[in-house]
């Protein structure tokens, strides 16, 4: 037909270009996969590097070479670790490398050398080592997070613990990249270009912190209310950063993170623009999650036989490692730096997998001509195999705990506890008080103030000193643990009152048998119901008692007893005496 | 050594161009779209001609399209569209045609042969699908009465350019019953994807969206790999067709994502997507602006430059005074009637588009696609300033309006909240204020992020909001700004301070806080009660182990004890029991006499206020 033909060719101008088709294949795929991540509750890279290749048969059937959307990709990246300096906290930088957790960098040094040396012992060759060694040391902060937010909102020492030996992790991945993008790992470079490159880096970094001070929020100012200038003006500003990163001959992810750095801010102000760069960064970063995925060559199905065999053994290797080996080697370093037994394995068994900057990593290498493809599929196969495991380590942590306490596989509680635990021998008909937040705190004071001997139970090696500084008796150890509670002489106790609200813990502590009266802390009705029926004398219920009060104060202002105003003072009266109750109990 | 993980500097130039004009535009009070087109033109070849239109800039700009329709899809509810349909079938048609025996005869009059004649009429019918729509989204208006009728107009008059261009590409027609088929054909498409659309927003996506909507991330990507679906499906509907049917024809894939968003418009989540989306159409829509003049080269552009400008100032005010009399013949009323014609005088981006495939299938030359590009530039360039300052317009003009119109005999619009409660997150704490606020308020609000929250609150009779309160369009959904009373269970530092942002003066406000510094901040921005749980229970348990530790209060802490099983019991549903149990003596005297004084050993369970005078101790 004839008009076929014509339609064709007018076609090409009316229809959309093959980087569209490829997009949106890239979306139609990741869809359903990730209506799977949403069922099973996992977390969503693994399922975009698997939406990936799927998507790549796809756009091979559409004759659209990978490369075409490698571009795009780009993007994703440059976001991903934009959005990553966005969010750093300055302080938090600070504590962390002044405080304990340099644990962080001891464990990336030793799983990264294990990591090297057995991959150059199994006759990868060295350059590529490297690589091998980064992607099992690094863990992914995006899956980490997800995993352990509810520690991190019932502010559990693993929560934190976890999240800061990520943070630290990405600093160093940044380094990493820089360092890397000289091409240093291949062995052919000085310590000339290297030393200009992170001069460079160090460069791009000041700059970053003058827009911060000096033009963003003039920025702000010139954008008035429009959130779309806003956001127009931060990629713009971004798109800086990454063309001077670009023109220094310097990874553009270095220059990505000084972007982020530079709009570090205050989110409240801008809220629309920060809401909207995490639209424009999700968009973004699932298409580059997804073709790198895309960019697999499958094992078996569109590889030869050995080839695919050599690759999987590698990416076996990589998974054994950061499944096994990073887990193992980050329980040890945190018990030599003095958490007990159960943070440090409860925190490494939820940073069990291979990073994202791990990806970018190796795809910058790839690109760079540094590692093979073999080796560059088998990374990203072994971190879309140890982010799903990760998850499923994470779920079962406690089970696995349990397992390696009951195999003997870590060493005993009792060392550390005695020596770090201050009790007076004498000590009965006391008071024992799990937690030292801030309910923990209130009850120590009220103990205080009637004489009452009192023994306080924390396991948060980071308040240690705070804990013994400020009252009489201290264990630190974890309440799981049965040790624990013989040392804080539960048997002669009047009373145990429990502040943290996790479940295991409740449970724990009401299995133990104690003659003492039980009260504890939980988060729903549900559970604090099953709790008083198990035994406990009472159950804390927070919320119950904030919407009493609310209620009470919402039927006083309806019914006109009390009018607003008044009962800001009131309240605002209130809260006055209360920091000055709180200031004096911190002199 | 070079790092070959680069970006092109294409996009950059584009970005900085249009960054730097839109900045100049906001500080001038003008438009950004018309910054945006400056830019392109500035940068394209026409004058520095330092950026080409490079895959990913034509990616990115077709995207903007597909966004901007996806974006404008999701807000039209068709309960909401309904009463305006017939309507907006009765103007749309008689417009196109009147418009395109106007522009013809112009394109006549300026000496253009007779098939240019009729092309560019056929190019000048339609409206400017992104000015009108980006304006109104702007504007916020794209869902007043005005607004939805010019979105019905411009879909029609897109379904209209897709069979144009389905003709125009089958090259010289051999026949009429050619011309007819593919109108068939493309008729038929259209039927079909609404049809899809509407179907699979009954049954599949309710049960997929209820799923995945707690999932900020997943609920967001789904429903743009919705779009893409049937973006997808659009352009590549050939791929179906030909082998079996043995026939061509072209969907366009604004088509295609419209009707994905109207698919999604109809569930109850569709509040927050369209703060999601919007930021990426924004950025997207940029490109498509800049992009509208960077192919043409300044001769092709500026030939027929006379001309054009005769023509865009003929076809301005007969745009408008067709579609003056059309809405007026509808009934519309004197104001409706003006801002909707106001909003539609443009040329659209698609008149460039036929004109391109025109020029591609040999029926006019390249100067004449210059000479459309320029009249739908400036046509647009006029028509924004017009849409920008329509209000004002009309104030001015009134008297002069009504004397031309009939009587506006059309009802629609919504009733909108005023001096009613609305309640940030639906939890334990707020959902013992829900019933007190409904005696006393006519409507309650309450957003909340959970759909399971949302259908429980549904069920006992509240209006419940899905979505995001850090979402303006949320914000302005609950009309936070008219409401008499408002309860935030956030403890989110950017939640409150956004809230108190919105909330009117005379409001009562009460939220809850995690830290004392953020509850003191709070109460000086102008909270009347900030709520601190951990505070509140941490004191609670302090009373309850002085109770405990002194010597025969046993009776006194039991019966603590029992009142607050009791209040655990009753799962707080009800405030009646559970406040009025502790309270008997509290509400009258302890809240009387205000709290902090109240001996809160003593009334068990009583006001939690009373904790200031466990801590006096």
């Amino acid at each position: 037909m004839a008009v076929a033909v014509e339609v064709a060719v007018a076609m090409e101008v009316v229809s959309m270009s093959d980087l569209l088709t490829a997009v949106s294949i890239m979306f139609i795929v990741t869809g359903p996969f990730l209506l799977v991540a949403n069922r099973y509750d996992l977390p969503t890279v693994p399922f975009f590097i698997l939406a990936g290749i799927a998507a790549g048969f796809g756009l091979d059937a559409f004759g659209i070479a990978d490369e075409l959307t490698l571009e795009i990709a780009q993007y994703g990246i440059a976001l991903l670790v934009f959005s990553f300096g966005v969010g750093i906290d300055i302080s938090a930088v600070r504590s962390v490398i002044w405080d304990s957790e340099l644990a962080a960098l001891a464990q990336i040094f030793v799983v990264g050398s294990v990591g090297y040396a057995l991959s150059v012992a199994l006759g990868v060759t060295p350059s590529e080592g490297i690589y091998v060694g980064i992607a099992a040391a690094l863990s992914s902060t995006i899956v980490g997070r997800g995993l352990v937010q509810t520690d991190i909102q019932s502010r559990l020492v693993r929560g934190r613990l976890s999240n800061s030996i990520q943070f630290v992790q990405d600093l160093f991945a940044i380094l990493l990249v820089l360092i890397l993008g000289t091409g240093l790992g291949t062995g052919t470079v000085g310590a000339g270009p290297v030393a200009m490159a992170v001069g460079y880096g160090l460069a791009l970094i000041a700059a970053a912190f003058l827009v911060n001070r000096y033009l963003f929020d003039a920025i702000g100012r010139l954008a008035g209310d429009s959130d779309e200038l806003m956001i127009l003006g931060v990629v713009s500003l971004l798109a800086a950063f990454v063309g001077a990163a670009q023109s220094a001959d310097i990874s553009i992810i270095v220059g990505a993170f000084a972007a982020g750095l530079a709009i570090r801010h205050d989110p409240i102000e801008y809220l629309g623009l920060f809401n909207g760069l995490e639209s424009v960064r999700d968009f973004f970063v699932a298409i580059f999650f997804v073709t790198v995925g895309a960019l697999i060559t499958f094992p078996f199905v569109e590889a030869a036989w050995d080839e695919s065999v050599g690759k999987l053994l590698v990416a076996g290797g990589i998974v054994v490692l950061t499944a096994v080996v990073k887990p193992a080697i980050t329980t040890a370093v945190l018990l030599f730096r003095g958490y007990e037994r159960r943070t440090a394995t409860l925190t490494a068994l939820s940073i069990d997998q291979v990073s994202e900057f791990a990806l970018i990593i190796a795809i910058q290498a790839l690109l760079l001509g540094q590692i093979s493809e073999t080796l560059f599929d088998a990374i990203i196969l072994a971190a879309a195999v140890t982010m799903v495991t990760s998850s499923l380590s994470q779920r079962y942590d406690e089970q696995l705990y349990r397992a390696l306490v009951n195999r003997g596989l870590l060493p005993s509680a009792h060392g550390k506890i005695d020596a770090w635990s201050d009790v007076p021998d004498n000590l009965s008909d006391h008071v024992i008080i799990v937690g030292y937040g801030r309910q923990g705190k209130r009850l120590a004071q009220t103990c205080d103030d009637l004489d009452q001997p009192y023994v306080v139970v924390e396991n948060d090696p980071a308040r240690r000193e705070t804990v013994a500084a400020e009252s009489d008796a201290v264990v630190v150890g974890d309440a799981m643990e049965s040790y624990t509670w013989e040392k804080a002489n539960v048997e002669d106790a009047r009373i145990v009152l429990s502040t943290v609200a996790s479940k295991p813990v409740s449970r724990r502590l009401l299995s133990y048998n104690f003659d003492a009266d039980i009260v504890l802390r939980a988060t729903d009705q549900s559970e604090a119901r099953t709790l008083l029926e198990s035994g406990a004398l009472y159950v804390s219920v927070s919320e119950l008692l904030a919407g009493q009060q609310l209620a009470e104060h919402i039927e006083a202002l309806l019914e006109g007893d009390l009018t607003a105003a008044d009962l800001r003072e009131e309240r605002q009266a209130d809260l006055a005496l209360r920091a000055d109750v709180i200031q004096h109990h911190l002199q | 050594m070079a790092t070959e993980v680069a970006l092109t500097v294409d996009l950059a130039i584009i970005l900085f161009s249009a960054t730097l004009a839109g900045f100049v535009a906001k500080q001038t009070g003008q438009p950004t779209i018309i910054a945006y087109i400056l830019a392109g033109v500035v940068i394209g070849p026409a004058a520095l001609g330092i950026v080409e239109v490079s895959e990913l800039t034509e990616l990115l700009s077709e995207l903007g399209l597909a966004f901007l329709l996806f974006l404008l899809g999701i807000k039209m509810r068709l309960e909401e569209i309904r009463h305006v349909l017939s309507s907006i079938v009765k103007i749309s048609i008689p417009q196109m045609i009147a418009v395109f025996l106007v522009g013809a005869g112009i394109a006549f009059a300026l000496n253009f042969g007779l098939v240019e004649s009729v092309l560019i009429g056929l190019a000048v019918m339609y409206s400017s699908t992104a000015v009108v729509i980006k304006m109104l989204t702007d504007k916020d208006e794209a869902t007043s009465l005005h607004g939805k009728l010019d979105v019905g107009v411009l879909l029609v008059q897109d379904v209209v350019v897709v069979i144009i261009l389905a003709v125009l590409a089958a090259g010289q027609p051999d026949s009429l019953a050619e011309v007819a088929t593919t109108l068939a054909v493309v008729l038929v498409l259209v039927a079909l994807v609404t049809i899809a659309a509407l179907v699979s927003s009954r049954t599949v996506l309710p049960v997929v969206f209820r799923r995945i909507a707690d999932n900020e991330e997943i609920f967001f990507l789904v429903a743009i790999a919705w779009a893409f679906l049937f973006v997808f499906v659009s352009d590549n509907i050939n791929l179906f067709l030909e082998p079996l049917f043995g026939i061509t024809a072209y969907l366009s894939i604004e088509m295609g994502a419209f009707m994905a968003g109207v698919a999604i418009a109809q569930l109850p989540y569709s509040k927050e997507l369209q703060d999601r989306v919007n930021p990426l159409t924004d950025l997207f829509v940029m490109v498509f602006f800049v992009s509208v003049a960077i192919d043409l080269e300044a001769a092709q552009l500026f030939e027929y430059a006379p001309e054009a400008a005769i023509a865009a100032l003929v076809l301005m005010p007969v745009k408008f005074l067709i579609f003056f009399s059309l809405l007026d013949w509808q009934g519309f009323g004197s104001e409706t009637t003006f801002l909707g014609s106001i909003n539609m005088i443009q040329v659209s981006e698609f008149g460039i588009i036929v004109a391109a495939v025109a020029v591609e299938g040999g029926f006019i030359e390249p100067e004449i696609l210059g000479f459309m590009t320029l009249l739908a530039i400036f046509t647009m360039a006029v028509s924004v300033y017009l849409i920008e300052f329509s209000h004002q317009l009309f104030e001015r003009f009134e008297p002069t309006i009504t004397r031309f119109t009939s009587e506006g005999d059309f009802e629609g619009g919504k009733q909108e909240y005023r001096d009613h409660a609305v309640v940030v997150g639906y939890d334990e704490v707020t959902q013992n204020a829900l019933p007190l606020l409904a005696a006393h308020y006519d409507d309650v609000v309450v957003i909340d992020r959970t759909v399971e929250h949302i259908e429980t609150l549904e069920a006992e009779g509240y209006d419940a909001v899905y979505g995001d309160f850090r979402n303006a369009t949320i914000r302005k959904d609950v009309a936070v700004s008219k409401a008499d009373f408002v309860l935030s269970s956030s403890v989110d530092p950017a939640v409150n301070s956004v809230l108190l942002e919105s909330v009117d003066e005379e409001a009562t406000v009460l939220v809850e806080a995690e830290r004392l510094e953020d509850a003191r901040l709070l109460y000086e921005s102008g909270v009347h009660c900030v709520l601190m749980t951990p505070y509140l229970a941490a004191d609670r348990l302090g009373e309850y182990l002085e109770t405990y530790l002194k010597e025969g209060s046993d009776d006194e802490l039991e019966a603590a004890l029992e009142s607050d099983i009791e209040l655990l019991d009753s799962t707080g549903s009800f405030p009646g029991p559970g406040g009025g149990t502790g309270t008997g003596t509290g509400t009258g005297a302890g809240l009387g006499a205000g709290p902090g004084t109240d001996d809160s050993n003593g009334s068990g369970s009583g006001s939690g206020s009373g904790n200031g005078g466990g801590l006096d101790e």
